[in-house]
């Protein structure tokens, strides 16, 4: 029942790791996020110090977007055009980030205006959501029986995006998208993700879904395909310059999740678009409450070893 | 008659042995202090989940005794959180903790506080309050900082199992193997590899008058300190194989659950 780890130097029961590797396994095929946000304290709160388990995490992600890509793209799913923009955003935002952390830290205080940002941003966008699919939902049900396309509302025609140069079209999505967009909007959430110290797929989902009128089902695999490119580059810079990586909790973990994220990808497909989208809001609800909880709730031990979130 | 035979040399011999002897000879009372630690070796492997340690040893009937196991001190970095803005709780900066140990685990045969006086509990880094006044705590900037860390501190290691403090817990039985004691001692697996001292020390009338160690050692092995040697040694590589093997896992899955059925 238990396995030693090499790296975090302690014990966990593997039933119960390989078990969370399945849940946000899950998460990852049926919404297009990493789940980071959720599994780095979960691995924590199992006695992980937080670098290796930050660390660790991204090596797991690797193994289920990766088994979660394979599954959208064979549906279809997968915007290759879109997401290798986006991911060339992503890189240059997350160098530029952390040269901002950099600058931010040094200021002193600025640890606090990162997280209300965030818990804002956050809040803002999952309430968005959970409003604009609940409406969309109450449409189609007024709607005649049998129209259940959900497809990408119609690109507004005009407006600043239109008018910017270098108008691509990306087939998959069935968007018409100035270049600059996804380059600047990767770029966006890969600064932020940096600053946090977390994957962006709670944002950069959204961003996709909102920003990029890119279709839910398409929106999902494309994250995922941008995800795993984010995580093979994390795993191994942590690997290589910080050791923080444990292979054989990544290997318990990433059991639980390649099958996770098959189950997730398949019940995607049952799902509809806003139903989807009322699922993924209502966690990145509920994922703000918790924040806000672990910042206003005075923490039982007010000591802990370095990193994390 | 009887005068000439006391002041014989022969005599005067045998008191000589008599008396060497004497002084040779084992006293019962100040029966010296020993120690040993089953097992004294602790190989970490996939399946080590802590180890259960026997402390045993001889010591003078009357005497109390402390048992601890600690580690070599050092200086430990935490990070603190703090209330900000008198609204929300955040990480504020980092501790540093002087001289204190990975491990300490104390176990004896009554409460401290009955057997030693606080001087002397100090002097021999006996119990938590010994360890409050000895390990220093300096904020970054190197200035001391406020005792209710120290609470916080030991608060950490109890809750990784690494700070653990038992009295009354050392048993003395008195038999034909002479006066023996044993203590039974749990060794938590979130204490990292290392050479750990056991230190046995005897009390009579508040005093520490003896005192006895041994060392115990807890090392990866196989698998293990293969990994962890891989993972320092051979960075690149090491970083290499997580990402491929993780790649390939997931590939592996997506294809097999494909041949299982799931075509659109």
């Amino acid at each position: 029942m238990y396995m030693y780890l090499p790296i975090a130097l302690t014990s966990v029961n593997y039933l119960v790791v390989m078990g969370l590797g399945l849940g946000v396994g899950l998460l990852s095929g049926l919404f297009g996020v990493g789940g980071g946000f959720l599994m780095t304290p979960l691995l924590m709160m199992i006695g992980i110090p937080p670098t290796i388990a930050a660390a660790t995490d991204a090596n797991q992600i690797v193994a289920a977007s990766a088994s979660g890509t394979i599954s959208h793209w064979r549906l279809g799913n997968v915007d290759f055009k879109m997401g290798l923009y986006l991911l060339i955003g992503g890189f240059a935002g997350g160098a530029a980030g952390v040269q901002v952390i950099k600058i931010l830290r040094a200021s002193g205080g600025a640890d606090f205006l990162i997280k209300m940002t965030y818990v804002v941003m956050l809040g803002l966008v999952g309430s968005f959501m959970f409003v604009e699919s609940l409406n969309a939902m109450h449409k189609s049900k007024k709607a005649p029986a049998a129209a259940a396309p959900t497809a990408a509302p119609k690109q507004k025609k005009g407006g600043f995006f239109a008018a910017l140069p270098m108008q691509t079209y990306f087939e998959k999505s069935g968007v018409t998208h100035s270049a600059l967009v996804p380059l600047f909007l990767g770029t966006f959430v890969g600064v932020l993700a940096a600053i946090m110290g977390v994957g962006g797929g709670f944002l950069m989902v959204p961003v996709m879904i909102y920003m990029l009128r890119m279709p839910m089902h398409v929106v999902v695999g494309t994250s995922l395909f941008q995800i795993l490119f984010t995580c093979i580059e994390v795993t191994y810079l942590q690997a290589y310059s910080n050791h923080t990586v444990d292979f054989m909790l990544a290997l318990l973990l990433l059991i639980g999740s390649v099958f996770g994220a098959q189950i997730g990808t398949v019940l995607g497909r049952k799902l509809h678009g806003d139903q989807l989208k009322i699922l993924l809001s209502i966690i990145v609800l509920a994922v703000t409450v918790k924040i806000v909880l672990e910042l206003v709730m005075e923490p039982s031990i007010l000591l802990s070893y370095a990193g994390g979130h | 008659m009887k005068r000439t035979l006391m002041n014989s040399p022969r005599y005067l011999a045998v008191a000589a042995f008599v008396l060497l002897g004497l002084a040779i000879l084992p006293v019962p009372a100040a029966q010296a202090l020993t120690c040993s630690v089953t097992p004294d070796n602790i190989p970490i492997t996939f399946t080590y989940h802590g180890a259960q340690l026997s402390i045993t040893g001889q010591s003078a009937s009357t005497d109390d005794l402390v048992v601890t196991i600690t580690s070599e001190p050092v200086d430990t970095a935490l990070k603190y959180k703090e209330k900000v803005g008198g609204l929300v709780w955040m990480k504020k900066g980092s501790l540093e903790f002087k001289d204190a140990p990975r491990v300490y685990l104390l176990h004896s045969t009554a409460d401290l506080s009955r057997i030693l006086d606080a001087a002397e509990l100090n002097k021999n880094l006996l119990g938590f309050d010994a360890l409050r006044g000895h390990i220093r705590i300096e904020d970054s900037a190197g200035n001391p900082a406020d005792g209710k860390w120290f609470d916080e501190y030991l608060k950490f290691k109890k809750q990784e199992n690494v700070y653990d403090m038992q009295e009354g817990t050392v048993v003395r039985t008195h038999g034909e193997a002479g006066n023996t004691y044993k203590v039974d001692v749990a060794w938590p697996y979130q204490a990292p590899p290392g050479i750990y001292t056991v230190d046995v020390l005897a009390v009579r009338d508040g005093k520490v008058v003896d005192r006895a160690s041994t060392h115990l050692e807890v090392k990866s092995t196989g698998m293990v300190a293969a990994l962890s040697k891989m993972a320092f040694d051979q960075a690149g590589l090491y970083g290499i194989m997580a990402v491929v093997i993780a790649l390939l896992a997931g590939l592996a899955v997506g294809a097999i659950f494909k041949k299982g059925g799931g075509s659109h």
